[in-house]
């Protein structure tokens, strides 16, 4: 028994962390509606400055340092700490959410990936890739307790991150501008009209958040170390506690990661045991959250609370795909002659963007057309790789079939993992696929009982005794494999065409303007749901297996959660709702055409992930409904000037009833609509 | 006649280029109650949120307190006393009464308070409850005691009998209108409800289709019924405009 007090101290180390993590998400969703992805990253930047001063007395900037003596005071070096994580709550506010305050929820999801990227590649750069070990600023030692000898400064962690979780939630109960924070996370016309800004108020928020997390990552590094992936994806068991919390209270959010906190430390606990099953050891950290998370949505079952905003911007509009033989011919001969004329690398690179616009299209299914934001589509890929090394293994299986047999049992984790969104939508989905990708990489790819370390080969593709193997001798790249991809990414962006012209992708449009008006028009939405999640996850593990040949074996990197969101951003920069998207992330995606071309051309090292993450910043917030969107728009705009939209379908009318046009025919359509 | 509070000129708006209400001018003195009426979608909703800065105006110039309002944000209208009561009644369900109180105020000032509340004493006993407690005449006085409570000069109410029993409503708009006087402060009534509007109101402007289709004095308006009800209801209007505007 005294065991478990003391494992359950332990835990209280970790619950710091999250209690820093989850009251600083919370501040910044109440200010603004964003559920910000980087709180970690942003947190671990103050840290880092943090340990280097009170190390070496280094204040490291993001460009440049300054040597402030051999090293720094304890006090001194915090305070320094927290003022550049202020600084940068400051500008994120203005550079990165700002912009997109009123942008479609996916917009704001995919700058928070990219400030993410940005601050974990920065990290990387300025800090160095490995893990930096932290001095403890918190005394050590042990108080006897009922015979069990618990950790003091675990106790004292979660005693001063409640001290800090208390004073935020004075801040938002007594304050003045705490009352109108709450007010305007409520109804943000409401206080516009009251005279409150809620810029201010969301930059104040976002001030503190930044302070209030990058104050739990401090005291929980010194107990695990600083390296810039660790803290990053520390968000996701924050975000389970803020789903606890309702996205609302403080008070529950402190209390849940104390007791998520304490479950995982006894947990681990547990799994030291003869009895626990050796497979069901890894990844337990990751399992446990998204398991609260769906017990959260099934047994409670309460619709979570939506945040009230001034105004939003829509998706951009979908153009429903046509089959055209002309054009599809020109596309695979281009791409067929580009294989032919380019070396190994380049093909490898070409290929690898092929396969990529493949789990693209996967999030052009789920996202564009059926208005989900999954973010677990590189899980499902994962899941079909996995799958294909054990039966192309183990059991032999040839290579057609096995592709299929895989895409379809990512296509029954799809759908499993689609169940939340019969209940939720928007950004809450993301929170929840976030976690069951996470859950599925730690739980699946990197256990090693199911997943031996010394890794997953995969047997070549063959078919009628033709070797489509992606490797032969010296050649590595062969044009045989890259033939094969091709083909069957064209097969499936034709399956994905003829899906999306009929009756399955009217009703995923329905769903995704209007799930009441969906099924008030005989729609089923549960079946459209579960049919988008398994169509998008069969593409994805499709896509999944490709990538598992292209590498000869698996490990779980292929398919973390971080590339699967990369490939998201980009989609979504593409424009999310056409295939051109999907082609478009295909060759900005990682291993693409366009990060072979850069790698050759220039020696990007560390940069290269920096880039992409600023780039995805600028782009979103220059484009909020993304790339293509905006040149549909324009391109639409020529041809109505150039009498070239003869041909044009008739533009559907906004969902608000109302007409676009401003232009002569506007007044007789407004007209009519009202008689 | 003193500088009017609320000068509206050619006032044009509406959404995505699409004009919700064209051409409409009035003027707001201190003191003086103006009811803008008309059916749904006459542009009555579209005309306050622009008179306040929140939609672009596509045409014409508002002026409030002397300003123009597009020079300044929503929030800082708000704060020199332009403000709106919304359809939706602009209040928080999460937070108390008092709470509301306090963010109306701004600074503290218990005589305005106490002025308030004598004016809606059922108020007083709801200080700590929760708005998403109260009953729906407890919530539009809420909203009204706050917007009186910040001293507006120029006060803008849409759809105040939305969704309340007729008989809290002949209650209230005599009160807001006696208010209005004694303190000098523009009053706009936006209201499907006709007579009750023209009842409080010195004037009167009814909208159709996005145009002012009548305008008057309240008095010669109520006189006038049946004037009022085929501006209301539109139908010559409408005849003319499908003439002109039908393919030929």
């Amino acid at each position: 028994m005294t065991t478990y007090l003391e494992f359950a101290v332990l835990g209280l180390g970790l619950a710091s962390v999250y209690i820093g993590l989850s009251t600083g998400l919370l501040l910044v969703y109440r200010s603004t509606g964003i559920i910000n992805f980087a709180q970690g990253a942003m947190a671990m930047w103050g840290v880092y400055v943090f340990a280097t001063l009170y190390d070496d007395g280094l204040l490291v900037l993001p460009v440049g340092s300054v040597q402030l003596g051999d090293e720094m005071a304890l006090w001194p070096a915090i305070l320094i700490g927290l003022l550049n994580a202020a600084a940068l709550g400051v500008v994120a506010h203005y550079v990165v959410f700002r912009p997109v305050r009123h942008a479609p929820d996916l917009a704001q999801v995919v700058v928070s990936i990219g400030l993410m990227v940005t601050l974990q590649a920065l990290a990387v750069i300025r800090f160095g890739p490995n893990n930096v070990p932290v001095e403890s600023i918190i005394p050590r030692g042990e108080i006897t307790f009922l015979g069990a000898d618990l950790a003091k400064r675990e106790l004292l962690m979660a005693a001063t991150m409640l001290v800090v979780a208390a004073l935020v939630w004075a801040y938002l109960r007594f304050t003045y501008s705490g009352a109108a924070t709450r007010a305007a996370s409520e109804n943000e016309r409401g206080a516009v009209l009251m005279g409150f800004a809620p810029d201010r108020l969301a930059l104040v928020a976002m001030v503190m958040g930044a302070v209030v997390s990058t104050i739990g990552v401090m005291l929980g590094s010194t107990l695990t170390g600083l390296s810039p992936a660790n803290y990053t994806l520390m968000v996701v068991p924050a975000l389970a506690v803020l789903l606890v919390a309702r996205l609302e209270s403080v008070a529950v959010a402190a209390v849940a990661s104390i007791a998520l906190g304490i479950f995982q430390s006894e947990l681990s606990l547990i799994a030291t045991k003869s009895w626990w099953p050796v497979w069901a050891k890894s990844g337990l950290d990751q399992v446990v959250p998204f398991v609260v998370i769906m017990i959260i949505l099934f047994v409670l079952g309460k619709r979570l609370p939506s945040r009230g905003s001034l105004h939003s911007v829509r998706l951009p509009d979908v153009a429903v795909p046509r089959f055209r033989l002309v054009p599809t011919l020109v596309l695979v001969g281009v791409a067929v002659v580009a294989l032919f004329v380019s070396n190994d690398t380049y093909r490898f690179g070409l290929t690898s963007s092929l396969i990529v616009t493949l789990l693209a299209l996967s999030y052009v299914v789920i996202t564009g057309y059926l208005g989900q934001i999954s973010l677990a589509q590189s899980a499902f890929a994962g899941a079909a790789g996995f799958a294909l090394a054990k039966l192309t293994e183990q059991w032999n299986m040839p290579f057609p079939l096995a592709i299929v047999l895989c895409a379809v049992v990512a296509s029954l984790l799809g759908m499993a993992v689609s169940l939340p969104a019969f209940r939720i939508r928007g950004v809450q989905l993301a929170i929840v696929t976030i976690a069951a990708a996470l859950a599925i990489e730690r739980f699946v790819f990197g256990n090693y009982s199911l997943t031996p370390p010394t890794g997953n080969p995969i047997a070549d593709p063959e078919l009628f005794g033709a070797s489509f193997a992606i490797r032969e001798g010296r050649d590595l790249a062969r044009i045989e494999f890259s033939l094969m991809v091709l083909a069957v990414v064209t097969l499936m962006i034709l399956m994905f065409v003829r899906v999306a012209k009929g009756d399955t992708g009217r009703a995923f449009l329905a769903v995704r303007a209007n799930e009441r008006a969906a099924a008030s028009a005989g729609i089923d939405v549960r079946r459209t749901k579960l049919m988008g999640f398994g169509l998008s996850a069969f593409i994805a593990g499709v896509a999944g297996c490709l990538l598992g040949y292209s590498h000869g074996q698996l490990s779980a990197e292929s398919f973390s959660v971080v590339v699967g969101l990369q490939v998201l951003a980009m989609a979504y920069l593409g424009g999310i709702t056409s295939f051109g998207g999907a082609i478009v992330a295909g060759m900005l995606g990682p291993l693409g055409l366009v990060y072979t071309a850069l790698h050759q051309w220039f020696e990007m090292g560390n940069y290269y992930a920096l880039i992409t993450g600023i780039g995805l910043i600028v782009t979103a917030i220059l484009n909020p409904s993304g790339i293509a969107g905006q040149t549909r728009m324009q391109i639409g705009w020529i041809r109505d000037h150039t009498g070239g939209g003869a041909r044009r379908a008739p533009k559907p009318p906004p969902d608000d009833g109302r007409a676009v046009d401003p232009g002569a025919g506007s007044e007789r359509k407004e007209v009519a609509g009202r008689a | 006649m003193s500088e009017p509070l609320l000068r509206v000129s050619n006032l044009t708006a509406g959404y995505n280029g699409v004009q919700a209400i064209r051409n409409l001018s009035f003027e707001v003195g201190p003191g003086e109650v103006v009811a803008l009426l008309g059916p749904n979608g006459a542009g009555k909703t579209t005309s306050l949120l622009a008179m306040v800065g929140l939609l672009p105006l596509i045409g014409g110039e508002v002026h409030a307190l002397g300003e123009r309002v597009d020079t300044r944000r929503p929030h800082q209208l708000a704060r020199r006393g332009v403000m709106l009561v919304p359809d939706d009644r602009g209040i928080f369900f999460g937070l108390s009464v008092g709470e509301h109180f306090r963010l109306a105020r701004r600074k503290a000032d218990p005589v305005r308070q106490e002025q308030v509340l004598e004016r809606f004493p059922a108020l007083r006993r709801l200080t700590a409850r929760k708005v998403g407690l109260l009953s729906g005449g407890e919530q539009q006085m809420l909203t009204i005691a706050k917007a009186i409570l910040a001293r507006p000069k120029v006060l803008m109410i849409d759809e105040m009998s939305l969704g309340l029993a007729p008989k809290i409503v002949q209650e209230m708009l005599p009160s807001i209108r006696d208010l209005a006087k004694e303190e000098g402060i523009g009053l706009v009534l936006v209201e499907q409800h006709i007579e009750l509007a023209l009842s409080v109101a010195d004037r009167g402007l009814i909208l159709n289709h996005g145009e002012v289709v009548l305008d008057g004095a309240a008095s010669d308006l109520l006189a006038r019924r049946e004037q009022v009800e085929a501006a209301y209801f539109g139908v010559e209007d409408r005849v003319e405009v499908d003439a002109e505007v039908l393919p030929s």
